[in-house]
């Protein structure tokens, strides 16, 4: 049982910190929120909904149809929400990704009806016996291709050119401009990279969780909180604070079974084991967080220069 | 200019005359009811113009306050047949509470943060008004909310609820309008636009977000109410995030810090559906191209469009010959020039230590002059002595006061305050408005009180004194130009102006030579030295040691954070160490 809820935590939290990962690259490259970001999730789920139903395939062979369609997707909403607004106050970039989640939630709406819609299983929908617990393929799986993308993007980062010219211009922008890389487009690119990582997210998650067109928001939610505890602007931090909210979300509902209260299941630990009170609580916890340590769990405080 | 205004008043009044005309001319049962609710949602975005417009956080909380109001004001007419105007009143007082217990953990987030942190807070609102199944009816909602009835008069319906609702909603414009307009307002857009020139005059630019968050709760609260009592029905759905995006919206295309803004956004936006009916499942979509294309075609609005028509916002030609005639007055606040001693104090970002045990006195009446090379830390310690970064140990003491426990508009209000190398004027405002809201602290301007000076007399008054030290000052003859027209030279002047209107004890002064031309830098000097007579203490960082040489009676040098020397201006000049710190090294190996 322990390493069922082990093994879904990891797999949830796996696809909440490609999210996470998306939502500070961004933060990083343009100090500006893409609120669309937790639509980017529910896009990729959608893409690979809608690659399946014209060829029927396993979800892993639908991954570079989603990464694709993604990046596209990420390198328009800069185009439209971003680059007309970047000498604004970041606030604007906020209003205007709000309005691009809209048009992507309700043009999904749309195409594909309100409907909860669930995404193929990367591998298969078996169960692998392991000690005597049997095991989903499809949590396994998700970790690992979640895994393989973190590490893809880690190389992209610290290994080739582009990566560091990525790196440089989230460092400095008009340094790295100085130094003749192309912001610009690095900064478009960073779009892409994002839209992509989330939208495989989407993919892992559209199958045990299914996908609706109005997930966005929740999800954004869920980087935001992911983020808060993990410090703003470390890929490191975004990953545990990710792990953290996933193993909380998928154990909180289990304590009563953990501790064996099966059999007394009453109607009042059915109200405080509930999944809502679960997502009060960690929500009750990311504002205690905000109120004593603002620079996350595993942040460090920097101040503002003037 | 009344000729200008008078086109101005001239579209206020077409405007009001068509909102009245309007539910004469589409007067089915169904238009009057879309009419009763553009109402409601005028005044909820009139409330989240507070937050969003005036004080320029991005709240996403204005859809839970209202759903919140909604909720309160169901809930109360079914369990316990509450009066509509009770129900109000717990719809009001509900979301402020509300806003006051979220306003301690998020309230001083920076911009995204702070919207964020407000969402999730909407979420599980939402979240508990669906799971409180019994007394909120769940996802369904609960249906029989009553109408609005008063005076025990049977419920008001057609064209007698919309005149309810509409007069409600002049009067929460009114009183809008009334709260913006004078100081307070002055204070806002500077707290909005500029949050350390805001600091360096003693305004509490935390204080104003706060109560401007009360503000735009308790607006959704009356709309909420109104809404619930419309509609006849509650549930979740007066909790959901395109109620948030919505009335964010409205505040977007209308305008965000003019009432005839959320007036017109609300009534826009409300009425889009019906008008684009034919765009059947599509409107939200174009809902979100409206929001995107407003904010990046017409940032100010619909309001401020009109505005840049008319040519309100027409920038007055600077005068051609500037007019210096500045008097020397004794001050006759009663304020004594302070001393300043700062006692050991170390400042470090990250691994760089921009101070380093520094300790300085600079006694009462004084100019002391400070210098150093680039990145010596100058500028952090005047920020340190203001308040804007905390100094991890050590001790600023003015007089016997310890400034270290003070926050940054405290320590203005104590008397110090400060210009900047880089200016932090308002360009959108007036040289004689810029340095009149200096006057925001000392003329003890509040909320409420600018609420029922309809005169606006406390303005008049700020202007009257800004007007006094924009003569002693020189430049008198600039007051209504905006600040962004001005040349380099008067922009430090008028920042000096404004430090001077706070009638301080100390000021700290930020390169203020820097780009000025010798004649201008002679001048400058001058007055300077009249300042330190009329009963100032001056702190004064600079590099161009013409300038600070003979205007300084003490001096110290910084370098890497650490004091090197400290003396006269002549053992500066000659200390072997200066020279080295200003020349490089080498120069003196050489």
């Amino acid at each position: 049982m322990a390493l069922q809820i082990l093994l879904n935590a990891l797999a949830l939290g796996a696809a909440y910190a490609l999210l996470a990962f998306g939502f500070v690259l961004i933060v990083n490259a343009t100090s500006a929120v893409n609120f669309a970001q937790g639509d980017m999730v529910m896009a990729g789920g959608y893409v690979a909904i809608a690659v399946a139903s014209i060829a029927p395939m396993p979800g892993i062979a639908l991954l570079p149809f989603v990464l694709v369609a993604m990046i596209v997707v990420g390198l328009l909403s800069s185009l439209v929400a971003y680059f007309p607004l970047k000498s604004r106050p970041p606030v604007s970039v906020f209003v205007s990704t709000i309005a691009l989640g809209i048009i992507l939630q309700n043009t999904v709406n749309v195409l594909a009806g309100a409907a909860p819609r669930a995404a193929p299983a990367l591998f298969g929908d078996g169960q692998l016996a392991m000690g005597g617990a049997s095991i989903a393929i499809q949590s396994i799986a998700v970790i690992g291709v979640a895994a393989l993308l973190i590490a893809g993007q880690w190389w992209l980062f610290a290994r080739t050119a582009i990566g560091r010219a990525l790196r440089a211009t989230a460092q400095d922008r008009v340094m790295a401009e100085a130094l003749g890389i192309r912001a610009n487009r690095m900064i478009a690119l960073t779009f892409g990279l994002a839209a992509a990582l989330s939208g495989a997210a989407g993919l892992l998650l559209a199958n045990t969780f299914f996908v609706s067109p109005s997930d966005g928001t929740n999800y954004i939610i869920k980087a935001y909180i992911s983020v808060t505890i993990g410090g703003w602007g470390s890929l490191t931090g975004a990953a545990l604070g990710a792990l953290l909210v996933a193993l909380f979300e998928v154990a909180y509902p289990q304590i009563p079974i953990l501790i064996g209260l099966t059999e007394s299941s009453t109607a009042v630990t059915q109200v405080v084991f509930s999944q809502t009170t679960g997502t009060i609580l960690l929500y009750v916890a990311v504002l205690i967080i905000l109120f004593v340590r603002p620079q996350g769990i595993f942040g460090e405080l920097a101040q503002r220069r003037a | 200019m009344a000729l200008k205004l008078s086109g101005m008043g001239a579209l206020a009044a077409l405007a009001i005359g068509g909102l009245i005309a309007w539910p004469f001319v589409f007067s089915s049962s169904y238009d009057l009811r879309v009419f009763t609710l553009a109402g409601i949602f005028a005044i909820n975005t009139l409330g989240y113009q507070f937050v969003f417009g005036h004080a320029g956080a991005l709240a996403l909380t204005q859809g839970t306050f209202f759903g919140l109001g909604a909720y309160i004001a169901g809930l109360t007419a079914l369990e316990f047949g509450w009066t509509f105007a009770e129900t109000v009143l717990l719809a009001v007082a509900g979301p402020v509470m509300m806003a006051v217990i979220i306003a301690a953990p998020v309230l001083r987030l920076q911009s995204h943060y702070f919207a964020l942190a407000t969402l999730g807070i909407g979420q599980v609102v939402l979240l508990v008004a669906i799971q409180w199944e019994p007394l909120t009816g769940g996802a369904n909602g609960r249906p029989g909310v009553p109408g609005i009835e008063l005076f025990g008069a049977p419920a008001l319906r057609g064209i007698w609820l919309a005149a309810f609702v509409w007069g409600i909603t002049a009067i929460a414009a009114l009183i809008a309008w009334q709260s913006m307009r004078g100081l307070v307002g002055r204070a806002f857009a500077v707290a909005r636009e500029n949050d350390l020139a805001a600091l360096s005059i003693g305004i509490d630019i935390w204080r104003l977000r706060w109560i401007a968050f009360l503000w735009s709760a308790a607006y959704a609260g009356l709309a909420g109410a109104l809404y619930v009592r419309t509609v006849k029905v509650i549930s979740p759905e007066v909790l959901e995030f395109h109620i948030m995006v919505a009335v964010l919206t409205m505040a977007v295309v209308g305008g965000r810090t003019h009432v005839a803004g959320a007036v017109i956004g609300a009534f826009l936006l409300v009425h889009l559906p019906e008008w684009f009916r034919g765009l059947d499942r599509y409107y939200l979509i174009a809902y979100g191209v409206v929001l995107l294309m407003a904010i990046v075609v017409a940032p100010n609005g619909l309001v401020g469009l009109a505005q840049d028509w008319m040519g309100r916002r027409r920038r007055a030609k600077p005068p051609a010959i500037p007019v210096v005639t500045r008097r020397t007055t004794r001050r006759t606040d009663g304020r004594e020039p302070a001393s300043l001693q700062i006692e050991n104090i170390s400042m470090a970002f990250g691994g760089v230590r921009a101070l380093n045990q520094v300790s300085l006195r600079i006694p009462p009446g004084e100019i002391f002059g400070l210098i150093g090379p680039n990145g010596s830390g100058k500028s952090t310690l005047i920020n340190c002595v203001s308040g804007i970064y905390a100094p991890q140990n050590g001790r600023i003491m003015l007089g016997d006061r310890d400034l270290m426990r003070e926050r940054p508009h405290a320590i203005a209000k104590l008397g110090v305050t400060r210009t900047f190398q880089n200016l932090n004027l308002i360009d959108q405002m007036t040289v004689q408005d810029n340095v009149a809201i200096a006057r925001f602290a000392a003329t003890k301007a509040h909320f409420f009180r600018d609420l029922y000076d309809v005169r606006s007399r406390r303005l008049g008054q700020a202007r009257d004194e800004a007007m006094q030290v924009l003569e002693r000052s020189g430049i008198a003859a600039y007051a209504q130009v905006e600040c962004g027209g001005l040349s380099y030279g008067t922009k430090r002047r008028v920042e000096i102006a404004r430090a001077l209107a706070l009638a301080p004890s100390l000021m700290l002064l930020d390169e203020p030579a820097a780009g000025l031309s010798s004649a201008e830098q002679r001048e400058l000097a001058d007055w300077l030295q009249d300042i330190r007579t009329d009963g100032m203490t001056l702190v004064i960082v600079e590099h161009n040691m013409g300038f600070l040489m003979p205007l300084a009676s003490r001096m110290a040098c910084l370098d890497h954070g650490v004091v090197i020397t400290e003396g006269t201006p002549a053992q500066l000049r000659a200390h072997p160490q200066v020279i080295a710190a200003y020349l490089g090294n080498e120069a003196v190996i050489a």
